[in-house]
């Protein structure tokens, strides 16, 4: 980078903006690849977005990218301008995606500070060789057209049609200009002095005479000067001034001829000839006229840094804890604040709408995940020669953005694994009466404070012999396979050393399996379920919270510690009766609600916490829910519901002593430490 | 000082030349994305010179160039455009643009030919 101008800021732009125009490129060409054709406003997409990287690269001096964005570029124009017969649509869409991966992937090196040093030479050579093959092809109408231009620029001077020969004009001149070296396109700067000169004059000749078609022209000018006879009623002065004015202008000779013997030679051709040359100028295409007021929406969006994001985020996780500590001080005990109370039920209520806004600004629709599949999909298929169809519903759902990088790898496994493993190929699914081509859903959807994303697909389902002759093999069959329920035989897919595939194949089997796809679920906080009926297809839920940062809690208290208990599991709390209370030939303690039986936790037993409440009519049930099962939590008292921002255990807590049913701690206002119960471990636990 | 309207779709660009014109002493009055915008902007920043991009969605250069034209006959306007682009520039300076100057966009370029635009004594 040897421009000065080019700092930090500006290669972050690049990266944003490049990446995502390849991204828009790539949805376009996938778009018409599945179309098998490609509409004018497609070629003209592609063509203004390459343009724009093209250009872009040039100025961060990222030749390699640049070199192709051009070459593409390049076909595009011609596709656009000669409209070809017979393209191979599928070839042409493996070429671009070729050319795109090769930019992603140089975006990519950037992004990490290595240096771009892919080479994109042998690639532009396919492109250029792909384009003189389509010219090849629509060979016949070309050369006509260049003839044609030949013929018709032969011997043209710029001279208006209005103009009159007989005009007479006090004195002629002789200017020869050159340009600054490097200031590129000579001879449309020349151009743009004939033009200027044409207010002035109406009898004007020049060497080289076609600046225009020519491109010839440029050297000419460059080694010879531009060369302008003109006549005019201006003064030397005058004239001198005018030239002066010409921008990039490295050379002025300007002399003024006593004679006209100089004009002779542009005169000695027959009159007839004289014309106002008439440039062929291609219409733009479209009529530009779109509505106004989605441009002007489209500029009131700027882009964040999401570090700064992050910042924001955590900046309100600790206003969310300093309120808490002003409105819950111990100092406050006992006093009457009428005052106070209000000013702080202010202050609850700003804290927390901002904390809304900033977690909608953090809110980023899960489109752009779900169409990278769509690229997948389309690779997968032309290898393995499978036919299946992508359907994407709700795509505009919405999920935090540190959620979404994610959620992409998992989901992209999912997607593979549904390609490579769940569908038949087509014979297969003729043999079925199934319909030839496979159909996989990608679906979204919001679900309380979670987020549903579903991977659904029509192929063969899950065998369970086969799972669990697997799973037998690798010793990994924890119980007596008569006592599994479907959902646990499927669930064995899930555990590490488990792969049902007996050839790692290109795709799906790079040595990441379904237990890191659901690990890395599990780190956001979500879970994966899996259905399946053979023949019929498979559908794996992942459930996701919509954010990971605060959530609603319910702090209890037991003995002299406090836990809290996330709202969205709470179904109802109460002081249980003794009546009430069963206890199981094993001694495990239930209670009895409304006709129905629920087990009982103890927090005290299992956290060996000191209190004196152990008496279950002293003392509170809650009962929460996860994923359909229920449990009876019994603590001392409730302290009272407050948001909380969740912090992450200690590596300590949570690696070493490796404690259960424990999410995440807080702290409360008064500085102290809250334990989040995690109440899907807490079930587990039971 | 004087006013400048940036007109690209590209952000990347404007940046660029943003980055260019501040250094160089230049007040950038504004930015447009797009033909439509540019006009806008014109209309209403009133810049001393425009820097137009020609390939642009929505609306092109070509196009927000002649409107920009026809509102002021004496706009200023520089066309900043790519290799390649010889039809469309020329077109430009058919319909008025003052100048052009060619991507990868090099500073003194792009400072000199607006100072000298900036300078011209429309006298003549």
């Amino acid at each position: 980078m040897s421009e000065e101008y080019i700092n930090e800021p500006m290669l972050e732009m690049f990266l944003f903006e490049s990446t995502q125009l390849i991204e828009q490129l790539e949805q376009s060409i996938l778009d018409s690849d599945k179309e098998k054709c490609y509409t004018k406003t497609a070629i003209n997409e592609i063509f203004r977005i390459m343009h724009t990287i093209k250009g872009s690269s040039a100025m961060m001096m990222f030749s390699e990218i640049s070199g192709l964005a051009h070459s593409i570029e390049d076909l595009f124009y011609y596709i656009r301008e000669e409209n070809p017969q017979n393209i191979d649509c599928s070839a042409l869409s493996d070429l671009i995606l070729e050319g795109i991966d090769f930019i992603k992937i140089e975006l990519e090196k950037i992004k990490n500070k290595d240096s771009a040093d892919g080479k994109a030479t042998t690639l532009i050579g396919t492109i250029k060789e792909f384009l003189y093959g389509l010219q090849q092809a629509n060979n016949y109408k070309n050369i006509d057209k260049t003839k044609q231009k030949v013929e018709e620029s032969k011997k043209q001077y710029y001279i208006s049609q209005d103009k009159v020969i007989t005009t007479v004009y006090k004195n002629a001149f002789k200017a020869t200009i050159y340009f600054e070296d490097g200031c590129e396109m000579e001879n449309i700067r020349a151009y743009t002095i004939i033009h200027n000169l044409n207010d002035i004059t109406k009898e004007i000749y020049h060497i080289p005479e076609d600046i225009i078609e020519d491109e010839e022209s440029v050297d000419i000018i460059k080694r010879d000067g531009f060369i302008v006879y003109l006549k005019s009623d201006l003064s030397y002065e005058k004239m001198f001034e005018f030239f002066k004015q010409t921008i990039f202008l490295k050379e002025l000779e300007l002399t003024q001829l006593e004679n006209e013997d100089e004009f002779k030679q542009f005169l000695s051709e027959e009159p007839s000839e004289i014309q106002k040359k008439d440039y062929q100028i291609p219409k733009e295409q479209g009529k530009i006229k779109t509505n106004v007021t989605q441009s002007i929406s489209q500029q009131s969006i700027i882009s964040v840094n999401v570090s700064k994001l992050d910042k924001l985020m955590d900046l309100v996780g600790e206003m969310v804890i300093a309120e808490a500590m002003v409105i819950q001080n111990p100092d406050l005990r006992g006093l009457e604040l009428d005052n106070f109370q209000k000013a702080a039920v202010q202050l609850s209520k700003i804290t927390s709408e901002i904390q809304d806004m900033v977690m909608s600004v953090r809110m980023v629709p899960l489109s752009a995940t779900f169409h990278k599949m769509n690229r997948i999909v389309r690779d997968m298929c032309k290898k393995l020669g499978k036919e299946v169809e992508l359907k994407i519903i709700g795509e505009e759902t919405e999920v935090d953005k540190n959620i979404i990088e994610h959620i992409s790898d998992p989901l992209m496994h999912l997607v593979r694994n549904a390609i490579d493993h769940g569908f038949e190929s087509v014979k297969n699914r003729e043999l079925k009466g199934k319909s030839k081509s496979g159909t996989l859903t990608l679906e979204a959807k919001n679900s309380g404070s979670d987020v549903l994303i579903i991977v659904k697909d029509d192929g063969k389902g899950l065998n369970k012999e086969q799972i669990l002759k697997k799973a037998r093999e690798n010793d990994l069959l924890y119980k007596n396979a008569e006592d599994m329920s479907d959902r646990e035989i499927y669930n064995l897919i899930l555990l590490p050393g488990f792969s049902t595939k007996e050839k790692v194949s290109e795709f799906s089997g790079r040595g990441v399996g379904m237990d890191v796809v659901s690990k890395n679920i599990e780190t956001i906080g979500g879970t994966l379920s899996i259905e399946s009926a053979l023949d019929k297809g498979t559908m794996i839920t992942l459930k996701i919270p919509l954010t990971l940062a605060i959530i609603d809690g319910m702090n209890i208290k037991v003995g002299n510690s406090t836990y809290t208990i996330p709202t969205i599991s709470i179904r109802e709390s109460f002081r249980p009766k003794e009546k009430d209370i069963i206890i199981d030939p094993d001694n495990n303690e239930m209670i009895m609600v409304r006709g129905q039986c629920y087990p009982i936790l103890r927090i005290h037993e299992i956290y060996k916490v000191d209190t004196k409440v152990t008496n279950f009519t002293e003392g509170i049930i809650i009962m929460v829910e996860q994923d359909d099962k229920l449990l009876c939590i019994f603590a001392d008292e409730l302290i009272g519901q407050q948001q909380v921002v969740v912090k992450a255990l200690p590596e300590y807590i949570r690696n070493f002593k490796k404690i259960k049913g424990i999410a995440g701690c807080t702290l409360l206002g008064d500085g102290r430490i809250s334990l989040i119960l995690d109440i899907g471990g807490l079930i587990d636990k039971r | 000082m004087k006013k400048v309207l940036i007109v690209d779709d590209a952000q990347f660009m404007r940046l660029a030349i943003r980055n260019i014109l501040e250094k160089n002493q230049f007040e950038v009055a504004g930015e447009a994305a797009n033909g439509i915008e540019a006009i806008q902007k014109y209309k209403e920043l009133k810049p001393d010179i425009v820097t137009m991009d020609l390939t642009m969605p929505e609306m092109t250069g070509i196009e927000a160039l002649k409107a920009i034209m026809e509102y002021d006959r004496g706009a200023k306007v520089v066309v900043v455009s790519a290799l390649g682009q010889e039809v469309q520039i020329k077109e430009a300076v058919i319909n008025g643009a003052r100048s052009f100057i060619v991507k990868p966009i090099k500073e003194e370029h792009l400072v000199n030919t607006l100072n000298k635009i900036l300078d011209i004594n429309k006298s003549i």
